[in-house]
């Protein structure tokens, strides 16, 4: 079985850390979700 | 051209109140104070206008301009569970037939050519087998990842009751993705709605998987919430997260057949005890460093803050079901989504008798991908409709009086985006998603004003 290493480490969050008057992000990409309530797919990387 | 139109949101935060644009799904926390100035003008809405148009365009090609490029394939009409919201019928669950090896292999040959002709240069499409229980038919399956294995890329969603030491060395040495289903964080409350059909409980089984299937990265555990595990859904969260599952999703029951609304929860219920178990991951995460990503929750956040990355395509409108995707029966028939199988006004001929094009301008499937949430109320009237998309239409269909409504959730799914907006003025949206979630996108506004 191809195993993982348990991740440790913490992420970058979507938004600034510091709290800020006004915030505004949006990103982009071509999509291509297919998942649905009973089920997604977990293995995107490997679906390109 | 687009006029940007912005709406004030209260998110439920002590500083912030957000702002947004349905039409083009933007949207911007300002300081509660500052909302009537930030409408009346000035560098938020100077930089958004300049956008808006760009915004529209993207919105609606996510929302119409699709192509499938997956298939949900039903191999067999049976299950060895008896679960009391089930969206298949019980007799087709109890005495159905499987689709014999050889019709599986030509069906999936024949959608290899229809994905030939829409799928870009080098994407593969995706087929996830799915239920009723697919193991139930294992060799047919299993004869086919290995025939098509340089076509698809394969998922598949089980009951794991089934899935032994051998079937787990099968699905995991082809990076097959693989979905459970558990209910409980112990026994008593999984057999409550799930169990086989003589009543017996399934809960160690499962849980026998879930160890099993350890440290493998494509996995993840459904858990459908009703009003009989709501009150468990943090010590639901626990054991996930105790045994590594690296995604889950805990999601509202379907009410599209009469069996499911029996325990279907109340909005107010529902969303305080999913909102307690995302506080509960949380917890978790920072306790330990690791994550258990509530995946129908990521969605949502991921749905405001890059719409077309979505890896659900239930909560938009129209969804997924019929363009994105579609599902085959085990008797060849096609529907737009596995669970419109039960309900022959949606059943769009046969793959062996028809072809995949005919079926996608069938009625059945031009009634769900035609259903869109800007046309009827009150989610015309929405602020926030394009991050909920007001799932399911199957259910709108048969529950609430056809496609033009609400589905079954809809202060539900309200209080989830006031939720992940109140994540997203605290900048700790990352926390509840995936590590890299965002690898592959382009950041197209970031406006934090001083």
């Amino acid at each position: 079985m191809q195993k993982r290493k348990p991740r440790q480490h913490r992420q970058t969050a979507a938004a600034p850390k510091t709290p800020a008057p006004t915030i505004a992000l949006r990103k982009s990409c071509n999509p291509d979700g297919v998942g649905l309530s009973h089920y997604v797919l977990m293995d995107r990387k490997k679906a390109k | 051209m687009t006029v940007a139109a912005l709406t004030p949101v209260d998110i439920g935060h002590a500083r912030y109140a957000a702002l947004a644009d349905p039409g083009t799904a933007f949207w911007a926390l300002v300081d509660r104070e500052q909302v009537a100035a930030t409408l009346a003008g000035g560098p938020l809405l100077d930089a958004y206008r300049e956008k808006a148009a760009d915004f529209a365009r993207e919105l609606r090609a996510l929302r119409f301009d699709l192509k499938p490029s997956a298939v949900y394939v039903n191999p067999t009409e049976r299950c060895n569970l008896d679960c009391s919201y089930c969206y298949l019928p019980g007799t087709m669950r109890r005495d159905g037939g499987h689709m014999p090896e050889g019709r599986l292999l030509a069906a999936l040959d024949k959608l290899r050519g229809y994905f030939a002709t829409v799928m870009p240069a080098g994407r593969r499409p995706r087929i996830i087998f799915h239920g009723a229980e697919p193991l139930m038919n294992r060799d047919a399956v299993f004869a086919s990842i290995d025939a098509f294995g340089d076509d698809f890329v394969f998922g598949l969603q089980t009951n794991g009751t089934l899935l032994d030491r051998s079937a787990i060395e099968f699905l995991t040495a082809r990076g097959v993705s693989i979905g459970l289903s558990l209910d409980g964080p112990e026994a008593a409350i999984t057999d409550l709605t799930r169990h086989t059909w003589s009543g017996r409980s399934v809960h160690a089984r499962v849980l026998a998987a879930m160890d099993a299937l350890r440290g493998y990265d494509a996995w993840s555990v459904i858990a459908t919430c009703t009003t009989e595990n709501l009150a468990h859904l943090p010590r639901m969260v626990e054991l996930f997260h105790a045994h590594e599952v690296p995604t889950c999703m805990l999601n509202t029951v379907r009410c599209t057949l009469p069996g499911a609304r029996g325990v279907k929860p109340a909005d107010p219920d529902m969303a305080r005890a999913f909102l307690a178990a995302l506080d509960r991951s949380h917890a978790l995460y920072q306790e330990t460093g690791r994550k258990l990503v509530v995946a129908n929750f990521a969605n949502i956040l991921i749905a405001i803050l890059a719409p077309t990355a979505r890896r659900l395509m239930c909560d938009i409108s129209p969804c997924g079901g019929g363009r994105a995707f579609f599902a085959l029966a085990a008797d060849g028939g096609l529907y737009p989504c596995s669970e419109f199988i039960g309900l022959p006004r949606f059943r769009a001929g046969s793959l062996f008798e028809s072809d995949v094009e005919a079926a996608l301008d069938s009625e059945g499937f031009r009634l769900v991908t035609g259903r869109d949430v800007d046309t009827f109320a009150p989610c015309r009237d929405c602020a926030i409709r394009h991050f909920c998309g007001a799932p399911c239409p199957a259910e709108a269909h048969e529950m609430n009086g056809g496609m033009n409504h609400t589905g079954a959730f809809c202060g539900f799914y309200k209080e989830q985006v006031r939720y992940a907006f109140r994540l997203i003025a605290d900048g700790i949206a990352g926390d509840y998603l995936w590590v890299g979630w965002d690898k592959g996108t382009e950041t197209v506004f970031d406006h934090a004003l001083r």
